[in-house]
């Protein structure tokens, strides 16, 4: 079961705001400054869906801070339930089956989140306002086609 | 028979001079193997590799270099072609009782200089510019050719960029090692370099030869694990036949070139690195290239 949800770009931005929203002793212009210098620090962030108990993130005393070993256990769990963006390759479907096989795969991914981060990190260039999944797919695959179509153009 | 190897890529920074002195290294300590290494590049980091600063500069001094060959011997001067090889060059120990040892052939900043000179004399001969660029590398390729009677292996330390040496080694290799960093840039160059060795003109003729036929293999170097340079080599591996071999940035690897004069077993010199290097020679000398599809 899933249970934490990735935030980055637009839905990051809006997260912050809301977030920011609730210290109302932050003036308008400083929570702007916070989330610029947050927005050019933080690719990605990892929202849990189920917000842990209020005594949970209760400073401890510091000799009952939790050993590597005791914290090392919740973040491997939240590391497996993470999106790999590299789970598969964009570029080498489109060579090797076609632009359809690409779709096709991408249909498998159903976050916006998780689209935008595998572009990101293919170095697949998709616009901004893209507002449905199967638009943002269809850029990544026209992006991955570019990508090919300019290789072959160098080596010719 | 001598085999000629070249070590190539147009890319700058992909760890050519680091490789060619691997392999020369193990082909001598591991294969036995009476080893020359010419240094192609004018930069001369596999010289400095082997013969520490100022080893090399004594040889330059003397003339122990490739563009001092390339010079006195271009116009079919004979002589004796042992005067310009500096012998047992390298901080690696050899067992007295094995034939193994590298040799070299220093490299030279007035390489490129001694090239123009050579085409400029040749241009005085009323040939087209393409029929003189064709004499000088023809005549480089003869004059590399020569060490083939002594030596078992010619590594071929070839420079970034197209001279007309490293034309000449590309056209006379038996096998070419192509070292790459994994990153966006590198696919064009891996494109262009195969095109120049196979002597095509664009992606769908070389697509055209199966990876068995083609001389080269690629070889993805300074590997850090990231998730995107498995990607590009996936990719890569569409269009090129690759070496099995990935060599990581390793800190022994980086280590290993800091010249020193004391003389050292492969294990002690290579550390950690020493079964990326084991796999690396047994693969290239064994001849047994994996032409592999996309993984």
């Amino acid at each position: 079961m899933r249970k934490t949800k990735a935030l980055s770009g637009a839905a990051q931005d809006a997260y912050f705001r809301r977030a920011f929203k609730t210290h109302s002793n932050l003036a308008a212009e400083e929570r702007e400054q916070l989330l610029r210098s947050l927005k050019r620090e933080i690719a990605q962030l990892r929202l849990r869906l189920e917000p842990l108990p209020r005594e949970a993130v209760t400073p401890k005393p510091a000799a009952a801070v939790d050993s590597p070993e005791e914290t090392s256990v919740p973040q491997a769990a939240a590391s497996s339930t993470s999106f790999d963006p590299f789970s598969l390759n964009v570029v080498v479907i489109v060579r090797t089956l076609g632009r359809a096989a690409a779709l096709a795969a991408l249909a498998a991914i159903d976050r916006e989140e998780d689209l935008r981060l595998l572009a990101r990190e293919q170095r697949l260039s998709v616009g901004p306002d893209l507002v449905s999944l199967a638009q943002l797919r269809a850029a990544i695959v026209s992006a991955a086609e570019r990508r090919v179509a300019n290789r072959m153009a160098a080596a010719s | 028979m001598t085999r000629f190897l070249a070590v190539s890529n147009r890319k700058g920074g992909v760890g050519k001079s680091t490789i060619s002195v691997m392999l020369a290294h193990a082909a001598a300590a591991w294969g036995r193997q009476r080893v020359l290494l010419m240094d192609l590049d004018t930069q001369c980091n596999a010289s400095l590799m082997l013969l520490g600063g100022e080893g090399w500069e004594k040889a330059s001094r003397s003339g122990q270099t490739i563009a001092d060959y390339f010079y006195d011997r271009f116009d079919n001067v004979a002589g004796d072609e042992s005067v310009y090889i500096v012998n047992n060059v390298g901080d690696v120990a050899h067992p007295r009782t094995a034939p193994g040892r590298v040799s070299l052939l220093p490299g030279s900043q007035q390489l490129e200089d001694v090239q123009g000179e050579l085409y400029l004399k040749q241009s005085k001969k009323d040939l087209h510019a393409d029929a003189v660029a064709l004499l000088v590398r023809s005549r480089m390729k003869r004059l590399m050719r020569h060490f083939g009677m002594d030596y078992d292996l010619v590594i071929l330390d070839c420079p970034p960029g197209l001279s007309f040496a490293a034309h000449a080694a590309l056209d006379m290799a038996d096998q070419i090692v192509v070292p790459f960093r994994p990153d966006f840039v590198s696919q064009f160059a891996l494109d262009r370099v195969a095109l120049l060795i196979e002597r095509v003109e664009n992606a769908q003729q070389l697509a055209s030869i199966p990876f068995a036929e083609r001389r080269y293999a690629c070889l993805p170097n300074c590997l850090t694990g990231a998730g995107h340079e498995r990607l590009l080599i996936e990719q890569i591996a569409l269009d090129h036949p690759l070496l099995t071999t990935r060599l990581p940035v390793l800190d022994s690897i980086a280590r290993a070139f800091d010249w020193d004069e004391r003389k050292k077993t492969m294990e002690q010199k290579y550390a950690e690195a020493l079964a990326h290097l084991r796999k690396l020679h047994t693969e290239v000398f064994a001849g047994t290239h994996r032409r592999s599809k996309s993984a």
